[in-house]
């Protein structure tokens, strides 16, 4: 990964992550967004496309699309088809609970991921954190999309309930034709009240760096680049990538350093009536952003390794940016316990 | 090294000109790759429609930089990409 570059500053992140909705069908007990109901104010098909329009003309080169459920909204696929049509690959991020095959045929083909949240490798696992029912409906939708040209990746936030089904997800992931994505859980939206009794112990994290090591074929979307061993050196990032990569479009077109922090300190603009890419190079909050140092870790062996960690975690267990992710391998002196109280 | 080449991107690969020089990233991975090459090459080279031979003539006269040097420069910069299955590149004499 070319450090230096990025810290040179790019004209236009790689990729955006982009929340498209706050509807969903699903109440899920760690989702990020606290989603549910559609909310008034968010993005109209027409400013969508201006935002597609905006991020097209910068060569931002991908659309990592979340919610809520994307699929709640009707225009969903003319939205998708309108960014492949510019270019742009899409990475959608779904509860699978409204796939079927006609969108899976929709999809065949296109500049396009899917990646389908599952939370663990049985009904009883999986059910409790998303919902009665779900594991079967993310089967269904495994198996349309199974049928078609399109790649496909079981999501999976890494929890304690997950963490001893891993082996089994890797199964279950190459039993449908698709890989298995773990991603790291972070205390923001539904996540802070699930944070204490969900997020992985000190050991487990330890234990998983491990397991990670001996799945190279497994992906984490870099999202745990912190504990990354050198086994996986070359797979991604070894820092964050928030404000210098990548950024976070809220349903509103609030634009965001990332999916995590999305309180009112961190809004860097509003799309589309803001250019995005005055927010990408102007904005104060992103400028303070890639400024920010984690000074207390610097003299730490890991450093080069992880540069202080998810300022998301650290954020939101401490209150403050510039301290240490407490999630740290090398566990930092100075912060409290990975299930640290979450404000 | 032949000059008589045009070059394109291969299928789901994108590329984008920054301050550095070049960022391409590869969809199959997805990679991305950081390619230092200044102000060597715009990211419009890669659509074919330019030849290396006028990508070279157009350096030298911007640059007054001696033909060898730039053609031993772009065979090292276009060999990698190609290697890393980003290009491909297609005689055109």
């Amino acid at each position: 990964m070319g450090n230096q570059y990025v810290e040179m500053g790019l004209t236009a992140p790689v990729n955006v992550t982009w929340e498209v909705t706050y509807g969903c069908n699903l109440t899920c007990v760690h989702c990020l967004s606290d989603s549910g109901n559609r909310r008034n104010g968010e993005l109209t098909t027409a400013q969508a496309r201006q935002v597609i329009d905006q991020l097209a003309r910068l060569n931002v080169f991908q659309f990592n699309i979340g919610g809520g459920e994307p699929f709640m909204r009707q225009d969903f696929l003319d939205l998708m088809d309108y960014a492949h049509e510019n270019g742009m690959v899409t990475c959608i991020s779904t509860n699978g609970t409204l796939i079927d095959d006609d969108i899976a045929a929709r999809l065949d083909r296109q500049l396009v991921y899917i990646q389908v949240s599952l939370d663990g490798a049985t009904p009883a696992t999986n059910d409790p954190i998303r919902g009665d029912g779900s594991f079967a409906k993310v089967i269904r939708a495994l198996t349309c999309l199974s049928r078609r040209d399109i790649e496909v990746s079981i999501n999976t936030v890494l929890t304690r309930l997950s963490f001893p089904e891993l082996d089994r997800l890797v199964t279950l992931a190459a039993d449908y034709g698709a890989k298995l994505r773990v991603s790291r859980f972070r205390p923001s939206g539904r996540g802070k009240q699930s944070w204490a009794q969900l997020n992985v112990n000190r050991g487990q994290m330890a234990e998983f760096s491990q397991w990670l090591a001996e799945h190279l074929a497994v992906s984490t979307g870099d999202s745990f680049f912190s504990v990354s061993t050198s086994e996986r050196r070359s797979l991604g990032l070894n820092m964050c990538g928030a404000c210098k990569l990548t950024c976070c479009i809220s349903p509103e077109g609030h634009v965001y350093p990332c999916a995590f922090l999305q309180d009112p300190e961190f809004l860097a603009g509003k799309l589309p009536d803001k250019d995005f890419e005055e927010i990408w190079q102007q904005s104060p909050v992103f400028e303070s952003f890639r400024g920010l140092e984690i000074k207390s870790c610097e003299s730490c062996h890991r450093f080069d390794l992880c540069h202080g960690g998810c300022p998301a975690i650290a954020y939101h267990t401490q209150r403050k940016l510039g301290v240490p992710d407490p999630g740290c391998l090398a566990n930092c002196v100075s912060v409290k316990p990975v299930a640290a109280e979450v404000h | 090294m032949s000059v008589c080449k045009v070059y394109t991107l291969k299928n789901g690969v994108q590329v984008r000109r920054e301050t550095f020089g070049l960022l391409f990233y590869d969809y199959r991975g997805p990679r991305l790759y950081f390619v230092p090459t200044k102000d060597l090459i715009e990211d419009d080279f890669f659509q074919g429609r330019r030849s290396l031979a006028e990508l070279v003539g157009d350096i030298q006269e911007r640059q007054g930089w001696p033909t060898d040097w730039i053609e031993e420069r772009l065979d090292q910069i276009l060999t990698t990409l190609e290697r890393k299955d980003l290009i491909d590149g297609q005689s055109i004499c």
